[in-house]
């Protein structure tokens, strides 16, 4: 008998605990929606890097191929980097440089570099990534109107090696789970960055406009990352092979 | 210096209006550089010696100055790149040249691509060194970066998502007996993606120095590690050596044409990350085309019987000719010796890179420092840096003309 209530125990927990799963990744796919809103997009993507002090530090500029099957094409487009392109294909990442005719592979450490790294720019989603569990409800934030508000707290851990940030502790919307904020960890579990989700109407949140990233190891800079326009594109499968962009192709 | 710097000024507008000119759907742009190299020239070795036997017959290592504008245009299937470039050389006359980067026509054929022309082909997957670069044959570890000088080529590709095949006609009206990097050649590469690992595979046939074939790889191996390794087999390599026998002062140059077989290259390195953005570079390679240490050990040998010769009444000239004629073992391979170590440690941080970097030969403890420190603003690039040549005076390394560089180059792309 006690061998019968234990393995009950037991079924019931584990039925719980993937039934808890099963709710976190339907809220991840929901929330998703909110930043990419087809399987294939090209998005064209501003950065505004601000100093600790508030004053403006630089401009970029991005093309974007948000492709299915967690593929993505970066081309760079301000003066400085101009020509550069980043691809990342699943977990495995190239640079193209624009006066090199050799793809650098890159590990995702070096994937990491720049205040918005090219990761934060690229991803768009997270329920391809991340699993993790709720882990309650809250104020969506501890100051301003967003205190008000009650959240979903998810706690979600990396389920791949190539991700930029290995935990996310993420607020969604209890409602509409449009997200809200974000604190990223990186694989030391140190708190690299805090996010923010500006929407584009707040009463009724269909997409999100900007992420802010507030940097909490290094230089406490400030990056806006604005979304400019988002829209339906499947680039041609060539397009994602690192030898065909060494070349140089138009590709817009 | 005051032309260079007036020369800068009248083409600054130029290219900036240039930047800004719509021309249908043709993209324009490029850059402009102005660089000074400063070199101390060594006292050991042949031209050194050479030198003081007979000064003003070669030509030692001296600063320069140059002012280079490199212009880009692309459009309806048609790319080029010039590069115009004034040299002032430290107490010379300044010199102009012009010159083609690129000028190539391509067809886009969807999965399949075809080039025609003037272009850069860069393959092989090596910092230091790249066996397989078969077609460009780039000149690595240069001190400024510059965008090379394409070759004459006949192009067809065929990509699809994991693969790519390229077939190449480098050179194709240069004459059979070319050697070197115009030589006429057919090459081909093959490219395939396996998750985490880059595969390429290499042949080439050469009209005068045969078939070789060659293998690379670049792997991630963790979150912080990039493995990578190239092999390459050669049928013949066309190079230089001494004819057999030679001895004394010579009336006429040693150094012949000589074709050496079955000569293989390979390279291992990798890269390693941190969080905080701080790489170190590791590689070692074998390159079977450099000069053997027995070669080296004769011509260290060659060297210190003329450098006698000239005290015991041998006219000073006829030595110092022979001495600047065994400057050319500089220029038989790529590398100095057969194996080499390379190290490099960067850190890159809001803009800001700097890098100390080490060669070493084994062989002879020779080794090359160089630290460097690089700025990238919005437009403008700073590289600047020092390189040293250390080890035993007998190191070939310590044979070369400079025994220390310095460099500034400030560019300006639009």
């Amino acid at each position: 008998m006690k061998t019968l209530r234990f393995t009950m125990m037991v079924a019931i927990t584990l039925a719980a605990l993937a039934a808890q799963a099963q709710d976190v990744a339907a809220l991840l796919r929901a929330t998703d929606k909110y930043r990419m809103n087809a399987e294939n997009l090209q998005v064209e993507t501003q950065i505004n890097v601000h100093n600790a002090d508030g004053t403006p530090d630089k401009e970029r500029r991005y093309t974007v191929f948000a492709q299915a099957k967690r593929q993505s094409l970066v081309l760079m487009k301000s003066p400085a980097e101009a020509g550069q392109k980043v691809l990342m294909l699943g977990d495995d990442f190239w640079l193209l440089m624009p006066n090199s005719q050799r793809p650098l592979r890159i590990t995702p450490m070096q994937k990491l570099l720049g205040d918005a790294s090219t990761g934060d720019v690229a991803t768009m989603s997270w329920a391809e990534d991340y699993s993790g569990k709720l882990v309650g409800e809250e104020a969506c934030d501890e100051t301003g109107a967003a205190a008000k508000q009650t959240c979903l707290h998810l706690s979600l851990n990396a389920t791949r090696k190539g991700v930029t940030y290995q935990r996310i502790e993420l607020w969604i919307g209890k409602v509409r789970h449009e997200p809200m904020r974000a604190d990223l960890y990186v694989l030391s579990d140190k708190l690299a960055k805090q996010a923010r989700f500006v929407m584009d109407k707040p009463a009724a949140p269909t997409m999100v406009t900007e992420m802010v990233l507030s940097d909490q190891v290094s230089n406490h800079k400030t990056t806006h990352v604005r979304y400019l326009s988002r829209k339906e594109r499947q680039v041609p499968p060539e397009w994602l092979n690192p030898m065909f962009l060494v070349r140089n192709p138009p590709l817009d | 210096m005051n032309r260079i710097i007036l020369g800068a000024m009248a083409l600054l507008p130029v290219a900036a209006a240039l930047a800004q000119t719509p021309v249908g759907t043709a993209q324009l742009g490029g850059q402009v550089r102005l660089q000074w190299v400063g070199q101390s020239a060594s006292s050991n070795g042949p031209l050194a010696q050479a030198d003081v036997l007979q000064s003003g017959l070669v030509d030692l290592p001296v600063g320069t100055a140059a002012l280079e504008t490199e212009l880009r245009a692309s459009g309806h299937g048609l790319t080029g790149v010039v590069t115009l470039q004034q040299q002032r050389v430290e107490r010379g006359a300044t010199e102009n040249r012009a010159f083609v980067n690129e000028l190539y026509a391509a067809h886009d054929g969807g999965a399949w691509q075809f080039s025609a022309g003037k272009k850069i082909v860069s393959w092989d997957v090596g910092y230091g060194f790249r066996p397989n670069d078969v077609v460009q044959q780039d000149e690595r570890l240069s001190l400024i970066d510059s965008t090379s000088e394409g070759r004459p080529l006949l192009m067809a590709e065929h990509f699809n998502a994991d693969t790519a095949w390229s077939w190449v006609w480098v050179n194709p009206s240069a004459a059979r007996e070319t050697t070197g990097g115009g030589e006429p050649a057919l090459a081909a590469r093959v490219y395939q993606r396996d998750g985490a690992v880059d595969w390429h595979g290499f042949a080439r046939v050469g009209a005068h120095s045969g078939a070789s074939v060659g293998a690379a790889l670049a792997w991630v191996a963790s979150e912080a590690l990039e493995l990578h390794g190239s092999a390459r087999y050669q049928q013949r390599v066309d190079t230089l050596a001494v004819q057999p026998g030679a001895s004394g002062v010579l009336p006429s140059d040693p150094w012949q044409g000589h074709t050496e077989t079955g000569v293989k290259q390979l390279l291992l390195g990798g890269t390693w990350t941190n969080q905080d953005q701080i790489s170190l570079l590791a590689e070692a390679w074998w390159d079977g085309t450099a000069l053997s240490d027995a070669q080296w050990d004769a011509w260290a040998v060659r060297n210190g019987q003329l450098g006698a010769l000239a005290t015991l009444g041998v006219p000073a000239a006829a030595v110092a000719g022979n001495l600047a004629w065994q400057a050319q073992a500089f220029n038989v391979s790529p590398n100095l010796r057969r194996s080499n170590a390379f190290l490099r440690l960067s850190w890159q941080h809001e803009g800001w890179q700097p890098a100390l970097s080490l060669l070493y030969t084994p062989a002879d403890q020779g080794r090359v420092w160089t630290a460097s420190l690089t700025w990238q603003g919005d437009r403008m690039q700073v590289q600047s840096g020092l390189r040293a040549y250390g080890g035993p005076d007998s190191a070939v390394l310590m044979q070369l003309p400079a025994r220390s560089m310095a460099y500034v180059a400030s560019t300006w792309t639009f």
